[in-house]
């Protein structure tokens, strides 16, 4: 398939699928910071309601910050934290109905039944349990290993307006891929 | 104690900590790549002042505005110990006013406000709508 043809079909099947952007690769605070500012951008000028960009925004940053934080394929500086980047998906779009926010990485596999476990119980919760498990965690001093992801899903799940779909599919013994889709 | 300053950036919010005139003043959005990075010298300043005005308490009141636009959870979280310190320290006698500042229709800074409000007892919480 000549080139220009290949990636024109790539181009439009996302465009099908209502893909504002996709990214795949390893992401790092910068990227974040980018990839938001365009959406924001692209979010006022189609004139779309503050309260939704917002929504849309948060859901957008608590995503790619799992990511960096979480992804079981990440380089490292010996520096520390900042120089972090980290192997994922991200794609924001929209259909009839609904703006979506979808994050895709892969993770160890009991790290992949941690978090299954914390979004089946999630998806179990209504709006008002949703923001009550908010509240408390936001008081709890912060888990053991932990880098604020609890908190960070419980933040998606109150902010979408759907319940958040997820899957996990095992790749090998050790490792799964991971994808969470929120709805706004 | 030194007033401590820092300017609005794209991630982080403007800080004005005037510990003479006894004001707190944050401004912006809020989702540092490191918050604990960022809010860490901010706590530790809020607790050498609350064990300083502890010792000798103000005549007036000690005043936190918060004027925020949007925050992630790691800053929440940042947001809700500075609150636990400050309810802490009204309950030890020290006059402690916390406005908080939303955009008139912003429905989040509206529920992150109504949610903080409820620690609250001994200082008074006040959420200020503005346009």
């Amino acid at each position: 398939m000549p080139i220009a043809t290949q990636y024109f079909d790539v181009h439009q099947r996302m465009r099908d699928q209502g893909v504002i952007f996709s990214f795949v690769g390893y992401v790092s605070e910068g990227i974040l910071f980018s990839l938001g500012e365009a959406l924001k951008q692209k979010m006022r000028l189609e004139e779309t309601d503050a309260n939704v960009t917002k929504r849309v925004f948060s859901i957008f940053v608590a995503q790619v910050q799992n990511i960096i934080r979480y992804s079981a394929e990440r380089l490292h500086a010996d520096s520390g934290t900042p120089a972090e980047m980290s192997s994922g998906l991200i794609t924001v779009g929209r259909d009839a109905t609904h703006f979506f926010v979808v994050c895709g990485n892969i993770v160890g596999r009991s790290e992949g039944e941690d978090l299954r476990v914390r979004l089946d119980e999630l998806v179990r919760m209504d709006p008002d349990t949703i923001k009550s498990y908010y509240r408390e965690k936001l008081r709890e001093p912060p888990e053991a290993g932990s880098r604020g992801a609890s908190i960070g899903l419980i933040e998606i799940a109150r902010r979408s307006t759907r319940p958040i779909e997820f899957g996990l599919t095992e790749l090998d013994a050790d490792r799964a891929f991971f994808c969470l889709k929120a709805y706004i | 104690m030194d007033r401590l300053q820092l300017p609005q950036t794209e991630r982080s919010p403007l800080v004005d900590f005037d510990f003479d005139r006894q004001r707190l003043y944050l401004e912006g959005e809020s989702y540092p790549e490191d918050a604990a990075a960022f809010f860490g010298p901010l706590i530790a300043a809020l607790d050498r002042y609350l064990e300083r005005l502890r010792a000798e308490p103000p005549a007036s009141p000690l005043i936190v505005d918060l004027r925020l636009a949007y925050f992630n959870s790691s800053s929440a979280k940042a947001f809700m110990n500075i609150f636990q310190r400050l309810e802490a320290a009204a309950c030890d006698g020290i006059e402690v006013r916390v406005n908080w500042h939303y955009q008139t229709d912003d429905e989040t800074m509206m529920e992150f406000g109504e949610d903080f409000r409820e620690d609250f007892q001994a200082a008074r919480f006040e959420l200020c709508v503005f346009d």
